[in-house]
């Protein structure tokens, strides 16, 4: 009886000693990966990696510091993506970290020729996580956005990661777009993907200078651009600013953003949206093509005045809800036919919407619904309340009853 | 005197002649010149009186001897039997006064303080109970304290622990049984429990297990609590132990029995259960919601020391993943340098703290400030600027360190003081996975143990709403009573 326990017990004390910490890393002995880029190259694929230096993060910096900066890109050449990571370690002292991937960048090239391909790599990888963000260098590579040296956030990974972020919630003009978010929408019959766009604001050489943020202006800094349309996988164009925030509205994307109106007697009044819900339906019309119905939902808060007009009036604000409806339902529709004309791409996935509506139709027009989106008929019907005049209620220009 | 049985069985009773006890008793304690011998005559007879010096001091007795001159001033002559009856029953003023037939009986009185009176030709021996061995007065108890509440603590006189129970429950149902054990010291141990609220199965198992102890000696209640435990090889205490009388009252009234042992100011209570480690007489003197509070703390305590450490290697060796990236660059960036793995450098760590910990307890109270604040130096400062380990570290071992002080209970601080290095060496070899592995087996484990009968974690497995009342939370005073014997009724 106390041979069998001491036998169980050496048996259980052998199985903790010899197995030999089976996938055990140490902290520092990995090599974190901050961001990736994927280029195009002749040979495959060109890519590269922002790789923590250890030795120059933390709170206090140790002994080891040399001085250098806290991030080192690597690049390598390879037939696929992790042939050319692997060859990184010819470089690197340490594995390479996935796990910890904030933003994954793709060169304008590769995108346009199509990012299905690399995509397969990136959600069959194990290590990778699934909350970072995908990005697409505006008309550059990759490797060069990862070679700027920024300000203010020392990593310069994590300080695109936040400002889209924070661009994404109070600007609207970006997307944060996730792995899973970007794939859902690829493999889906009746939608296609965005991304969010960066591009060099100044050029390369100077932003890879570390006096580069030694200046209250810095010369080059990494800059949102706008969203890129898929078209599939593949890139087929760029929306500017207020097309951009016209795809996220529609996407129901639009968490709180500035937007301003003329007012009705000239100069005008700018709000501030902190709601913005918008429902897509399907319908068909008697001949029984599908058309689509956008009803938005919109509060807002006015936020500069500087126009002649009775805000302690509600006939006033009544008629600068409806003056910005008007703006809305004109201006939603004017991107959505941009879009459809000039890309054809569905990004609003209005294809979905009528998949989900109305399942039997969508299958008379799956397969061609390209084409067919790029004629269906779009209405827009915004319905906008000002909630909040701000804490003066006449303008401050308005002219004061002399006594 | 049990060794000699067989000689000695023949000799037990006391000789009449006075030359022949006084033989007999040098014999048997070795002419001790601790032993002092008052001869006197008692009318015509010739009498001693005999006392252990420091234990007991006669002065009572011999002044009930002079009453006795005076009684019998005149009256002619009287037997030595006489004499002796008056002695005993009229003029002795003492409250305990005895007779002993045989001389293992009177060994036994005499060497617990009494004095003995022999008187030639009478055939037994009076003892009264002269003891005035030097003790320490009630002090503040030291190991439990708290900030509002009784002060009083036990002291090592097992009838002076007693009367302090005795005074908080002013009941006829209070039972105290004693016994003694220990076949060289012949300890007194007594059994307090209050009759009609405590369970009676407890009892008798307690009883029979009391019974069982065989030991040679008992010089402080632990003798007792291994001998009477249920489960001998567990990291878990299922004996409570107190050295606060208000402790031990507010047990008797749950129905749980104290166990008394002379010489110790500590005192046994059964059955314990591992909510009760985690409670705190104070709990009753404060607030109902602050007390809950306080007590959901501790358990929170208790999951910090005997996890941190080893959730700190599991995660920074295994699952890098599972931080949040911001800690990661800050963790890594500590760690840089550094030339152990981090399990090494947590077994660092925590040995040195244990060091110092087991050295600030033995060493004189004046060297323990100054040991105290040369360890906080190695352990922080000194340790991390010379890249010995990361300053992550040190934060997760004080933090441990801190957490296991705040257990109200010192012995269940040591059952999570001993699982941690265990739970640190299974988070080294396989992280989490193997941390949530050895949490079930603890769980387990606990639940499979009892206390003189009951299961050790009781309202929580199996669960029972009444318990709960008192258990995590400490909700009302009125519903705390009797729930132990509700529990198995």
């Amino acid at each position: 009886m106390i041979g069998k326990r001491i036998l169980v017990i050496i048996m259980l004390v052998s199985v903790t000693i010899t197995s030999g910490c089976w996938s055990r890393k140490e902290l520092n002995e990995l090599a974190v990966v901050m961001a990736l880029g994927i280029d195009t190259h002749e040979d495959g694929y060109a890519v590269s990696a922002q790789v923590l230096n250890a030795s120059e993060t933390g709170a206090k910096q140790n002994s080891s510091s040399m001085g250098s900066l806290p991030v080192i890109t690597y690049t390598s050449v390879g037939k696929t993506i992790p042939d050319a990571l692997q060859r990184m370690l010819s470089m690197a002292p340490r594995a390479l970290y996935l796990s910890h991937l904030r933003v994954l960048i793709f060169g304008e090239e590769l995108a346009r020729q199509g990012v299905g391909n690399t995509m397969d790599f990136i959600s069959r990888n194990h290590e990778l996580r699934r909350d970072f963000f995908l990005l697409v260098a505006k008309g550059g590579r990759a490797s060069d956005i990862l070679e700027v040296i920024t300000p203010f956030e020392y990593i310069p990974a994590n300080s695109l990661f936040s400002s889209i972020l924070i661009s994404q919630k109070r600007w609207a003009a970006t997307g944060k777009i996730t792995l899973q978010m970007f794939i859902t929408e690829l493999k889906r019959d009746g939608s296609d993907p965005v991304l969010s766009g960066v591009q060099l604001r100044g050029s390369v050489q100077q932003g890879r200078n570390v006096e580069n943020v030694k200046k209250i202006q810095p010369d080059t800094m990494i800059q949102h651009a706008g969203l890129a349309v898929f078209k599939r996988d593949r890139l087929v164009g760029w929306l500017d600013e207020s097309r951009s925030k016209g795809v996220n509205y529609i996407l129901n994307r639009v968490v709180t953003t500035v937007g301003d109106i003329e007012c009705a007697g000239g100069g005008v009044a700018a709000y501030e949206i902190h709601r913005a819900d918008s429902t897509t339906h399907a319908h068909l019309n008697e001949k029984g093509e599908p058309e689509f119905r956008l009803e938005m939902e919109i509060e807002a808060n006015l936020s500069a005045v500087e126009c002649a007009m009775k805000l302690d009036s509600p006939d006033v604000i009544t008629d600068l809800e409806k003056r910005i409806e008007d703006r809305f339902n004109t201006n939603i529709a004017k991107h959505i036919r941009y879009v459809q004309s000039e890309y054809g791409a569905d990004v609003f996935g209005f294809g979905e919407a009528l998949h989900r509506q109305h399942p039997k139709v969508w299958k008379k027009y799956r397969d061609n619904w390209d084409e067919r989106f790029r004629t269906v008929q779009i209405q827009v019907n915004a319905n906008v309340a000002i909630r909040r005049i701000g804490s003066i209620v006449q303008p401050i220009n308005e002219e004061v009853d002399e006594p | 005197m049990r060794q000699t049985d067989e000689a000695g069985k023949k000799l037990d009773h006391l000789p009449d002649s006075l030359p022949q006890f006084m033989k007999e008793v040098n014999n048997r304690l070795g002419e001790s010149p601790d032993i002092v011998w008052r001869e006197i005559a008692l009318g015509s007879a010739p009498a001693v009186i005999l006392y252990m010096d420091g234990l007991g001091d006669p002065i009572d007795l011999l002044e009930a001897i002079h009453q006795d001159w005076l009684f019998f001033e005149g009256e002619g002559e009287q037997t030595p039997g006489d004499r002796y009856r008056v002695l005993k029953e009229r003029t002795i003023t003492m409250g305990k006064v005895g007779e002993a037939a045989t001389f293992s009986d009177m060994m036994e009185k005499l060497l617990s303080g009494n004095s003995i009176l022999f008187v030639d030709g009478v055939g037994s021996v009076l003892y009264a109970g002269t003891e005035s061995l030097k003790q320490r007065g009630v002090e503040e108890a030291t190991s439990q304290s708290v900030v509002r509440g009784p002060r009083e603590g036990f002291t090592e006189a097992l009838r002076e622990n007693t009367a302090l129970v005795r005074r908080r429950i002013q009941n006829p149902n209070l039972r105290l049984e004693q016994r003694k054990i220990g076949e060289q010291t012949n300890t007194q141990v007594a059994i307090m429990y209050i009759e009609g609220l405590c369970h009676v199965d407890v009892l008798e198992e307690l009883r029979r297990r009391m019974d069982a102890i065989e030991l040679d000696s008992v010089l402080e209640s632990n003798y007792i609590e291994e001998m009477i435990q249920d489960q001998k090889y567990s990291p878990f205490p299922t004996v409570y132990n107190s050295e606060r009388p208000d402790v031990v009252a507010s047990a008797l009234l749950e129905g749980r029995i104290a166990i008394f042992v002379d010489g110790t100011p500590f005192v046994l209570i059964v059955p314990a259960l591992f909510a009760q480690f985690f409670q705190s007489s104070e709990d009753y003197y404060q607030r109902g919601d602050f007390s809950s509070l306080l007590r959901l703390l501790r358990y929170l305590c208790f999951g910090i020391a005997l996890l941190t450490p080893s959730f700190y290697i599991g995660i920074t060796t295994f699952h890098q993943e599972m931080l949040p990236t911001n800690l990661l660059t800050s963790l890594i960036g500590q760690r840089e340098g550094v030339p152990f793995p981090a399990f090494v450098e947590a077994l660092i760590m925590e040995i040195t703290f244990e060091i110092l910990r087991e050295a600030g307890i033995r060493l004189p109270k004046s060297i323990g400030q100054s040991v105290s604040i040369v360890g906080t130096l190695v352990i922080g400062q000194a340790a991390v600027e010379a890249g010995l380990v990361s300053a992550g570290m040190v934060i997760v071992v004080s933090i441990t360190a801190i957490a296991n002080f705040a257990l109200p209970a010192f012995n269940v601080g040591i059952s999570a003081r001993m699982l941690r290095f265990v739970m640190m060496g299974i988070a080294a070899s396989f992280g989490l996975y193997g941390m949530i592995i050895g949490l079930i087996i603890l769980g387990l484990h606990l639940s499979s143990l009892e206390s003189m009968g009951v299961p050790y974690m009781s309202t929580f497995a199996p669960f029972s709403w009444r318990g709960q009342k008192d258990a995590l939370l400490r909700l009302s005073q009125r519903t705390k009573k009797k729930y132990l014997r509700k529990l198995k009724s």
